[in-house]
């Protein structure tokens, strides 16, 4: 069954936050960009070689405004407006959409809910349709409720069998104890089992709206074609009554706090974690630079220490997550349940040591030209580059953020990583949760 | 397991290759006095480069006792030579803002960079230097082995699909090495030598063993000079040795039951069928994407949408297997469900395949999945690349554009003939995971 075997995992979320990081070469703005007269941010980047379009719509409906008893109510939502439209049963958009061999889907995440679409050019108008009728037209039936909320829990329920959801879930807890980003945007199975369709159905009428959406169209289309289709379908749209919802940031995070989740495993997943900063702070950028340096890449110190001279753990990384309304840095390991003690130790060592001596030259040398870099190879499909300016737009980091980054990066110097670390990487501040068995 | 699931989706789409007006004429083929095949396919539309080694060497050239190894030498090719130290490689492409990674497969050991195209250079001379002259330090071999243990126990021991699915390969293949898992057996992880290692590398990393695909911003002409500069030194090896075991007929049902700690149970169903040497291929490849390939496919749209029996199911084809392998079937049953009837409901959707034809919706919706997928992989240089090394691995990458054609002419009368044919309900291999609370 199992394919292939590969040399390092994908850590999704290291590149994902790279993602926002990336810094440009050129000076071309990477999207054209305009506000349609109902508020909709439309982005559009032509990339004419390749007959496919791809359209992220992204509304600030996510995790973030789900009421603190009915945790998962956005993912349940986003999952369901697919499920049924005015027009179309579930099963009927989902025919519609793969008999041209395209995709239609759309679902919630911490900050936003994004529905996504990828055609041919020649079923742009078909595609868009669809797209148009789930985000504003969705009838949420009863029986596909019920089942989307039966798969979710179960979804949920099996999820506990992966050290790394486990984990991830306990840490987010500790690191945004009083906030929404603590709580995981699938829900529990409890809180799924209390939500009902009017709540879905409420918490698309008032939090999918025109006034926080952000339309980005890119691919084998033109800007003028891209505003005269997207206008045609969404420009009639209209913002409810209410209010937009506000979401505040996160707050400090509590006094750190150690979690052992008990499971018969032979391996341990060993989590360290705390809160950070976002690119609007100037020290984000020295922050993703130590994080590099300490985690981020196979010529890292804890891959080196860890996995190649230590034999400890497949997989060893550090790395910053920064969202709309708070960020954390985390720090990650599995290694066998008898060298947890090991590994923690080496975490701890290395943490302290960014704070204690400056990053070698050598080290800032090769953090600074890979974060630089490889910026073109994150952008070179029409998926990512959709990824990425919806990504910069949701959180207000302007079209020139790249350009912005890459000369706050080369300017980073040793020392202002160290003042950073002293900040964030002292590690006494983690919280720390161990997924696995106690004893060897 | 999800990330089994969403992978085997993705080489789903990935057997779609390039639409037909794709690029085969437009790759520049060569062969180098070495045997070194190389493949050089320009694509300007990114500042960027996907420079892919391809050795033709994977868990099928590995004998008992010695699993395991094609893998854990993938592992060491990262580990230095005299000239690019221990961690010098790793770090060389991150410097120069690239991307590097590798897997292994049953049939395949890649490795891969994607790079800004002026780094191009660097890449050459870095593969080009670990094909002949890898370190293969016994320290390091001894380090590196627990790293690969780790691995194993992330992807098996602590991973009930991944566990359960070891299993059912074991069962399934008596004779053939298919049969034993790519991470190689715990005990011959630990048992493995460096001597070993460093006749496995001798035998497999030659020249004439390889193939080299790069796609991007770059001139071809340009590249094959350099290409031939820095490759064309290393001397051409012996062949290496075919695979000769071939997998008898199953007679008879083969079943297996596991205990493991999980939350919910798995059942994986597989049946022997030929590879890309058949005729039938095409019908087999048909065939999965109709049963798996989006929400309308079959498997989706009754196992889980109508009869909510599954949380997930799904079936599965290697067209590109190098010789006989196994259709996948599998489901996870929803909490309530039992794996008996999960069984069931799969056996069923077997049964219907050939009792009754596919519909004309069904067909040609999958042959517009398969033709917009090779579309959307031209966005790719990575993935155009790895398509172009597929095909050659099989046959030739010009065999690319005659693949479409191929996937147009299968009938609904052929889709219910490969049913029948292949999967003959005494002949099937069943694993079932129960989780221990």
């Amino acid at each position: 069954m199992k394919r292939r075997t590969a040399r390092r995992l994908p850590i999704v979320f290291v590149l994902l936050a790279l993602l926002l990081a990336a810094p440009a070469g050129a000076s071309k703005p990477i999207a054209h960009r305009e506000v349609l007269p109902n508020g909709i941010v439309l982005l559009v980047a032509e990339r004419p070689a390749v007959p496919i379009v791809v359209v992220r719509v992204f509304t600030n409906a996510g995790a973030v405004l789900d009421p603190p008893d009915r945790a998962g109510l956005a993912n349940l939502t986003g999952s369901l407006l697919t499920r049924g439209t005015a027009k179309r049963t579930g099963p009927e958009l989902d025919s519609a959409i793969e008999f041209v061999g395209g995709s239609l889907s759309a679902g919630a995440g911490r900050d936003g809910l994004t529905a996504s679409l990828s055609v041919l050019k020649k079923d742009i108008t078909l595609g868009l349709d669809l797209l148009a009728e789930v985000l504003l037209t969705p009838t949420f039936p009863a029986d596909e409720f019920k089942r989307k909320a039966a798969q979710i829990q179960a979804a949920i329920k099996r999820s506990e069998e992966d050290p790394g959801t486990v984990a991830g879930r306990a840490l987010g807890k500790l690191v945004f104890p009083n906030h929404p980003y603590g709580v995981p945007v699938e829900g529990t199975v409890e809180s799924v089992g209390k939500i009902t369709r009017d709540e879905a159905v409420r918490f698309h009428a008032t939090n999918v709206r025109p006034d926080t959406t952000i339309v980005a169209v890119v691919g084998a289309i033109t800007v003028d074609e891209a505003r005269r289709e997207i206008a045609a379908r969404f420009g009639g749209w209209k913002a409810p009554s209410e209010p937009r919802a506000s979401v505040a940031s996160v707050g400090g995070g509590a006094p750190p706090r150690e979690e052992t989740i008990e499971k018969a495993l032979t391996q341990a997943t060993i989590l360290l974690g705390r809160q950070a900063i976002r690119q609007t702070d100037p020290d984000y950028f020295p922050l993703t630079v130590g994080s590099y340096v300490l985690g981020g890449g196979s010529a890292s110190r804890l891959y080196a220490r860890v996995r190649d001279e230590g034999g400890l753990a497949y997989a060893v990384y550090s790395y910053v997550n920064p969202s709309r309304y708070g960020a954390s840095f985390t720090v990650s390991a599995q290694t066998r349940t008898a060298e947890v003690p090991k590994v923690i130790e080496i975490m701890r060592e290395e943490l302290a040591r960014m704070t204690r001596e400056p990053v070698t030259d050598r080290e800032l040398k090769l953090a600074k030209e890979y974060l630089i870099g490889s910026f073109p190879l994150r952008l070179d499909t029409s998926s990512k580059v959709a990824d990425f300016v919806v990504a910069i737009e949701q959180q207000g980091l302007g079209l020139d953020y790249a350009d912005r980054y890459k000369e706050r990066v080369a300017k980073v110097t040793a020392a202002d990583v160290q003042r950073v670390a002293a900040k964030y990487f002292a590690a006494d501040t983690f919280n720390r949760v161990v997924v696995g068995a106690p004893k060897p | 397991m999800r990330s089994t699931l969403v992978l085997l989706l993705l080489l789903v789409l990935a057997v779609g290759g390039a639409a037909a007006q794709s690029s085969g004429d437009r790759v520049v083929a060569a062969t180098l006095d070495n045997g070194l095949r190389v493949l050089l396919q320009e694509d300007h539309r990114s500042p960027i480069v996907s420079f892919q080694m391809w050795y033709r060497v994977g868990s099928r050239n590995e004998s008992r006792g010695a699993t395991g190894i094609a893998h854990f030498l993938e592992h060491m090719m990262f580990k230095g030579t005299p000239t690019h130290g221990q961690g010098q490689f790793a770090r060389l492409v991150e410097q120069n803002g690239g991307q590097d990674n590798a897997f292994t497969s049953q049939d395949v050991t890649s490795y891969y960079v994607n790079i800004a195209a002026d780094k191009i250079d660097l890449v050459i001379d870095l593969e080009s230097d670990r094909m002949h002259n890898l370190l293969l330090d016994a320290k390091e071999i001894n380090s590196e082995r627990e790293v690969v243990i780790e691995e194993r126990r992330t992807r098996t021991e602590d991973d009930p699909g991944g566990f359960l699915g070891e299993e059912v390969s074991s069962i399934a293949f008596k004779n053939h090495p298919y049969g034993a898992p790519i991470i190689g057996w715990m005990e011959d992880l630990k048992r493995i030598t460096p001597e070993e290692i460093r006749a496995f590398y001798k035998t497999y990393y030659v020249p004439n063993n390889a193939i080299l695909v790069a796609v991007g911003d770059f001139k071809a002409p340009e590249v094959l000079a350099k290409i031939r500069a820095k490759f064309g030194r290393i001397p051409k090896g012996p062949a290496p040795p075919p695979v000769l075991a071939v997998e008898p007929p199953q007679n008879g049902e083969r079943r297996v039951t596991v205990s493991k700690q999980a939350q919910l149970p798995i059942v994986y169903v597989g049946y022997h069928v030929p590879n890309q040497k058949s005729p039938d291929a095409f019908a087999l490849d048909m065939l999965s994407t109709i049963l798996s390939e989006g929400r309308a496919s079959r498997l989706y749209k009754r196992l889980v949408h109508e009869r909510q029996i599954a949380l997930e199911a799904g079936g599965d084809f290697n067209y590109f297997a190098l010789d006989p392998n196994l259709f996948w079937f599998w489901g996870t049953p929803m909490p309530g469900q039992t794996p008996e009837a999960m069984e069931k409901a799969l056996l069923g959707e077997m049964e219907t395949l050939k009792n009754e034809l596919v519909t004309d919706e069904e067909l040609q919706r999958a042959k517009n999945q398969v033709e917009a997928a090779f579309v959307f992989q031209e966005d790719s240089v990575h993935r155009r690349g790895a398509l172009l090394a597929r095909f050659e691995l099989v046959g030739g990458y010009a065999e690319k554009d005659r693949y479409v054609e191929r996937l147009r002419a299968v009938t609904a009368a052929d889709v219910q003939r490969v049913a029948r044919t292949y999967f003959p309900d005494a002949e099937k291999n069943v694993g079932i995971l129960l989780p221990k609370p």
